[in-house]
């Protein structure tokens, strides 16, 4: 009880700061111009190709589950990192920054439950800010073209390809891989949540969380690279499109999950040993 | 209550602390007093286990702070100076928030408490509205609200106006008075360390270089203001009843000698005396024979 109590309290913390909610305000902005485009003719036609392409009924798949996916697809990585690099990265850091923490080691607490706390802390924003954009970006994009149609998911870089014409069966698929969004950037957090324990300023730790990430894309895209491409961090993070795959493929999805929780805890280990053999001058 | 034995920490290979120990017993005020960088706040650091020690250990009430932090500092409340709480919450949400990592909150205890260091009209406030002198009175109400047996205050009333660090000092002493607290002192303030702790250790570069009670900084020499004439005459008679001379117009006298005795030789030997009064031996004289590097009375 007195984990969850102390788990309020941190939430309490990090909600209670403005930069927490600069990336709900950014996800809105942007939803809200990709709708926007959406609606345009131009765009309209180049969903029209590649839907009829397929053989399906652009009718049936431009909607707001597809809208919704696509938003998820193409600024959770780059955009939502951002926020997640920050927050992560602050969230102990800032606190040694400001002397909080003294406060904080003057009570009967040890580092590793207060580590802990912080990172479950962490894992939650992270799972609900996905959540958040999904909800909002899907009630964005009812709001614009109503809340029937099925989903339409064609990624060629993990070579997903998927249609589902009922609504309720590609809602459900949605959830899932929003679930999987939610806990494969929870790698990206640790990332951060780990420098974050280093004896280093708050930014530091965003930033050189943000240059792994996409340093590890860059590489990623190098040709030479393909044949090693299940060795990278991102390539792991965007297994829960193998979620919308028919039918799943629980194997690579297993495989990539465990992959990255054995490095999240890797991470937490390395923040927490950093952390635990550290001096705190009064 | 506390004992602090042999402690040694080096930072970069620089000495913080060197062999330093003490023991504060239940009930006392104990004041930890040097210069910066003497090591005043490493000492701190290593009893709230902030800091790990190179050698030797703290222990409050017989529990090892290094070995079983969180159990020893149950009993523990501190105060830093400048306190940084989290400005962007209220006074009571940080202390809801500090409580939970000290076994929980308690809201009609910390009502209490919150009334207690006078702050109930500004406690939903946020903390980024307080003065420096609310700050610490919040301070205080963290520290009290787990009842502690031991509190620690790191130069709490640096930055206080005179009437607040009256009120602090006097709501410190009232704290040992009723409760029978243990608190440990940290300061530079010397009159205040002066009018507040029962004894004091003074450390210099790393170094526990005294330690002894307040009240006992009157047991060495006494020492007088003195104009005396003809100064010759009064000299020699000085120096007949075993005293010495410190300063022109300052002389000591042999603890065991009666000063109304020796007034009354000078006036059977026709010395006038225009002004024969005791010099109060001070924190502050003694500190700084201390760091002046005069042999210090232990």
């Amino acid at each position: 009880m007195l984990f969850f109590e102390q788990l309020r309290g941190e939430l309490r913390k990090l909600f209670a700061r403005p930069r927490t909610w600069m990336g709900y305000g950014a996800f809105l902005v942007m939803e809200a111009v990709i709708l926007i485009v959406y609606k345009m003719d131009g765009s309209q036609r180049l969903m029209r190709r590649m839907v009829e392409q397929n053989g399906l009924d652009f009718s049936t798949y431009y909607s707001s589950l597809t809208i919704t996916f696509t938003i998820m697809l193409l600024s959770m990585v780059l955009l939502g990192a951002i926020y997640f690099a920050l927050v992560a990265g602050d969230i102990v850091a800032k606190e040694n920054e400001d002397g909080n923490l003294r406060l904080v080691f003057a009570r009967p607490i040890s580092r590793f439950r207060l580590l802990l706390v912080k990172y479950t802390a962490v894992c939650l924003y992270t799972f609900s800010f996905v959540f958040f954009v999904g909800l909002s970006g899907y009630a964005m994009a009812v709001a614009a073209v109503g809340w029937q149609g099925g989903l339409f998911v064609m990624e060629p870089k993990m070579k997903i390809f998927a249609a589902y014409g009922d609504w309720s069966t590609g809602a459900a698929r949605l959830a899932l891989s929003a679930a999987g969004i939610g806990i494969s950037m929870i790698t990206l957090s640790s990332i951060a949540f780990m420098f974050s324990c280093f004896k280093i300023k708050p930014a530091a730790a965003s930033i050189i969380t943000l240059t792994i990430l996409f340093v590890d894309m860059i590489l990623q895209e190098f040709p030479f690279f393909k044949p090693y491409q299940e060795w990278f961090i991102t390539w792991r993070m965007s297994s829960w499109l193998f979620l919308m795959e028919n039918p799943i493929s629980w194997a690579k999805i297993v495989e990539s999950y465990a992959l990255l929780f054995g490095l999240n805890v890797t991470l937490f280990t390395m923040g927490w040993l950093s952390f635990q053999t550290r001096d705190f001058k009064t | 209550m506390l004992e602090a034995t042999g402690l040694c920490k080096n930072f970069g290979g620089k000495p913080a602390l060197r062999d330093v120990s003490f023991r504060v017993e239940r009930g006392e005020i104990y004041g930890l007093l040097g210069h910066n960088g003497a090591g005043k706040s490493t000492s701190l650091g290593i009893i709230l286990g902030m800091i790990a020690p190179d050698g030797g250990g703290v222990t409050i009430d017989g529990i090892s702070v290094q070995r079983h932090h969180a159990r020893a500092l149950r009993k523990v409340g501190a105060i830093f100076e400048a306190p940084a709480f989290y400005d962007y919450l209220t006074g009571w949400e940080n202390l809801r928030l500090l409580m939970g990592y000290s076994g929980g909150f308690d809201a009609k205890a910390a009502h209490a408490v919150v009334a207690r260091v006078g702050l109930t009209a500004r406690i939903r406030s946020k903390v980024r509205t307080y003065s420096h002198g609310m700050r610490q009175r919040l301070a205080l109400a963290q520290a009290l609200l787990p009842e502690p047996e031991v509190l620690l205050l790191d130069e709490p009333t640096d930055g206080l106006d005179p009437e607040g660090i009256k009120w602090f000092r006097d709501f410190v002493l009232s704290l040992r008075d009723e409760r029978g607290m243990t608190v440990l002192f940290n300061s530079h303030l010397l009159s205040e360390v002066e009018l507040m702790c029962d004894r004091v250790a003074i450390l210099r570069e790393g170094r526990r270089v005294f330690e002894g009670s307040v009240t006992g900084l009157q047991d060495g020499v006494p020492v007088f203001e003195v104009d005396l004439e003809p100064w010759g005459t009064a000299c020699g008679l000085v120096h007949l009843s075993g005293g010495e001379i410190l300063s022109a117009g300052r002389i000591g006298l042999p603890v065991d000698l009666d000063p109304a005795a020796f007034v009354e030789t000078l006036v059977r030997a026709g010395v006038r005396i225009r002004a024969f009064a005791p010099v109060k031996r001070s924190l502050e004289d003694l500190y700084m024979e201390i760091l002046n590097g005069a042999p210090s009375p232990n």
